[in-house]
């Protein structure tokens, strides 16, 4: 962990969030550009949802976090994420997401399928979303069931809810590189979860695509922010967040021994350069650590908590 | 971009610097912007507080003729205010974004200065003489008593301290729905373009009632907007040519004489993206902050987060040069996107236009963090790095280069990437058109430096 007033010496055998460009066909490096996506995604999230600011936020910020975003969200799309609910629905009733109740989703590391635009996905032959036999020898990705979800007939929730989704996704995906007890705890597990996760995750990426609620104002998309009342609800999210989640009885202390993201005010911009860094760090020490089905939710508290830090503190 | 080969390399030297001293910055004090004016010897300065500080270069001393004129307070003022738009219920800073001076036509001076909504121009104007002798008037202003007035005499003009005094004449306001970032000056010097993040307007210096649009990238639905204008120059000779740049990397050169609204370009400069550096950070530090027409307007230079590209405008498809700037910090991309960093807007500029004689004289100067800023020397292909402190403040001592160690051992006097300090940035400088002399602005202070004369 990272002492607060120690200067950090370069390590030149670091890797991590910072190394060597990974790209999604590197077999083992699948999951270090896994994690290091789902990272910037929630930074991402958390920058256009954030921030409070008295003036109107920059708009070439926004359009260039937003397109941060869509690229990843289309990355996610293309590669048929286990997550279907950050596929971005661009309409309530998607083919897509009829095909993910049904269909294995295909890793993009295998002989990737040319790429195909959402309405044609639909009309993929379902061997090719089948994940091949000999992958399932090799890979440590769980194949775990497609989760269940009914389409987004539900408000759309907090933003928050999005980032602690990602984050709990994150860990599970980490989850899975370890030997998972058994398939049917694993699917257990998704599934409790999945039904926290599967409304939120689609609404809300069309927040992070702009806001497409409100189709008539202009200033829309420059103000993701509040200051737009369009938007109040979303930036709600903070209220939301004293929601019976956080009353868990067993809280695991030990994202309290650092604080990695003291950076985000700006304040000691010398240690900025680590944050996120050490933000990937975070999440690594839980693959080592014994998974129960009990676990994640345990995990997502604290990571949970982790947030709630770092939004007070910024 | 190798060393070696002749050349008379510039050594800088420290010569002044203006501003607090405390590292407690006061937040109204950090510098936005900095221009010469077209002889150099007015240098002004924008703030965050909306305030307009003008120096003035000393005659020079015959005297001493080893170091050119020293730059003191000439005028300031205070050119914007904050305002409150109360249908979005958010303040509109009255940060001064860009200062542009016009060439002078007569005693007085003239510049533009813009917030993100409303420009103004400023006249500055000297006045070292008052009239004297008024028959009703005292000395003081009071008027007379008519009845003690038992002659008459004629006012006659004397000498006094010299009042600087800046006025606003116009005020060029409610033409820009986002955030202007650039304004410049047509070759004319009758019009000026204003640039926000979707629209370019088109003004005329003695109408401030109405704008021309002349370039609009809003999409009809603002869901699909994912690109805006970064910045817009008009070209120095060409008065209907002018270039913008936007946050995808691209540059388009528009001719007003094709159509009323230049939604067409003429000539698209775009590099391709190199495959091997690609990352989630490629669109980002693609994004351009400053575009500068060199001063015979052949050549362009734009600056993205991590280099400077100088541009033949009869070469479309790619940048005839690229300088590094601080390729080190490509590793830190995440990091510096966590912190905000990577949307800094660093600006650029070139030699004085009097020194541009060809395309191997030109010399390029762009900021960094730390206080870092670097040099690009086309005649000797060599760059270097400069910094800007007050413990390098002796004059007539010729700056030391500085390294920054990207990985591995770090040399004695190098510094490493970690120790960096991001805080310290350096967006904007400012080189005179006609002597070796440049303005460099760390966060609140202002520095200048000078070519060591022999």
């Amino acid at each position: 962990m990272l002492g607060k007033g120690g200067k950090r010496k370069f390590d030149e055998h670091e890797d991590g969030l910072e190394g060597k460009v990974v790209s999604p066909t590197d077999g083992p490096s699948k999951v270090s550009y896994t994690l290091q996506r789902q990272t910037i995604f929630n930074i991402s999230l958390m920058k256009l949802y954030n921030h409070r600011p008295l003036t109107e936020p920059s708009l070439q910020k926004t359009v260039l976090i937003n397109n941060m975003l869509r690229r990843i969200q289309e990355e996610l799309k293309q590669e048929g994420s286990l997550r279907p609910m950050f596929v971005a629905a661009s309409q309530p009733a998607d083919p897509l997401s009829d095909n993910f109740r049904e269909a294995q989703p295909a890793f993009s590391h295998l002989a990737p399928p040319p790429l195909l635009p959402a309405d044609l996905v639909s009309t993929m032959p379902l061997e090719s979303c089948l994940t091949p036999a000999s992958l399932l020898e090799d890979d440590t990705f769980c194949t775990s069931p497609a989760v269940q979800h009914d389409g987004p007939t539900k408000p759309p929730p907090p933003a928050l809810a999005a980032v602690k989704d990602s984050f709990s996704s994150a860990l599970d995906e980490i989850e899975e590189l370890c030997p998972a007890p058994t398939s049917a705890e694993a699917a257990a597990a998704d599934a409790a979860a999945g039904d926290s996760k599967a409304q939120p995750g689609e609404s809300d990426i069309h927040k992070a695509e702009g806001l497409p609620e409100s189709r008539t104002a202009e200033p829309k998309l420059m103000d993701p922010l509040p200051g737009n009342f369009e938007i109040t609800a979303s930036t709600g999210f903070l209220t939301d967040l004293t929601l019976d989640d956080i009353l868990f009885a067993d809280i695991d202390t030990s994202m309290y021994d650092f604080d990695p993201c003291t950076s985000a005010t700006g304040a000691a911009s010398k240690m900025a350069p680590v944050s996120a860094d050490e933000l990937l760090k975070t999440l690594a020490p839980y693959s080592s650590q014994p998974v129960t089905p009990n676990q994640p939710f345990k995990m997502d508290l604290t990571e949970l908590d982790h947030i709630m830090e770092v939004l007070v503190g910024s | 971009f190798a060393g070696a080969g002749g050349g008379n390399d510039i050594q800088w030297c420290f010569s002044q610097v203006k501003g607090a001293v405390d590292d407690d910055v006061a937040e109204a004090d950090i510098i936005s912007t900095v221009e010469f004016n077209h002889s150099g010897e007015l240098l002004a300065t924008g703030d965050k507080g909306g305030r307009v500080v003008i120096f003035q270069q000393e005659q020079e001393n015959k005297t001493q003729s080893h170091s050119r004129g020293e730059y003191n307070v000439y005028s300031t003022f205070q050119s914007h205010e904050p305002e409150f738009d109360y249908l979005k219920s958010l303040e509109i800073e009255e940060k001064i974004n860009k200062i542009r001076w016009l060439p002078q036509k007569n005693a007085a001076q003239f510049l533009l200065s813009t917030n993100d909504k409303t420009i103004k121009l400023w006249k500055i104007s000297e006045r070292d003489k008052r009239p004297e002798g008024y028959n009703l008037k005292e000395e003081d202003g009071r008027y007379r008593d008519p009845t003690t007035v038992t002659t008459l005499r004629v006012p006659v003009f004397r000498p006094m301290d010299l009042m600087v005094e800046a006025s606003p004449r116009r005020i060029f306001a409610n033409a820009h729905t986002y955030h202007i970032n650039s304004i410049s000056i047509n070759s004319d010097y009758e019009t000026y373009l204003s640039a926000d993040d979707l629209r370019i307007n088109l003004w005329h210096l003695e109408i401030t009632d109405r704008s021309f649009n002349i370039v609009d990238i809003k999409p009809a639905n603002m869901e699909e907007l994912t690109e805006v204008i970064t910045a817009a120059e008009f070209h120095p000779n060409s008065c209907s040519t002018f270039v913008y740049s936007s946050s995808k990397g691209t540059i388009r050169l528009c001719d007003m004489r094709a159509s009323a609204l230049c939604d067409r370009h003429s000539k698209l400069f775009e590099e391709p993206e190199d495959p091997s550096n690609r990352s989630f950070f490629s669109e980002i530090i693609s994004s351009i902050s400053d575009v500068k027409f060199s001063h015979s307007g052949r050549y362009m230079m734009t600056r993205d987060y991590l280099s400077v590209k100088i541009w033949d405008l009869n070469m479309e498809n790619r940048p005839v040069e690229t300088y590094q700037v601080h390729e080190y910090l490509r590793s830190k991309l995440c990091s510096l996107y966590e912190n905000d960093c990577i949307f800094d807007k660093f600006e650029c500029c070139w030699n004085g236009s009097d020194r541009q004689v060809e395309l191997s004289s030109l010399i390029v100067m762009t900021g960094s963090y730390n206080n870092f800023f670097r040099m690009f020397d086309r005649n000797s292909k060599r760059d270097v790095t400069l910094e800007a402190s007050r413990e390098n403040n002796k004059p007539r001592t010729v700056l030391k280069p500085r390294k920054v160690c990207a990985s591995g051992k770090r040399k004695k006097d190098e510094i490493s990437v970690d120790s960096l300090d991001f805080n310290k940035k350096i967006l904007h400088t400012a080189w005179h058109p006609k002597e070796n002399i440049i303005a460099v602005a760390t966060t609140n202070n202002l520095y200048i430096f000078q070519d060591k004369m022999n």
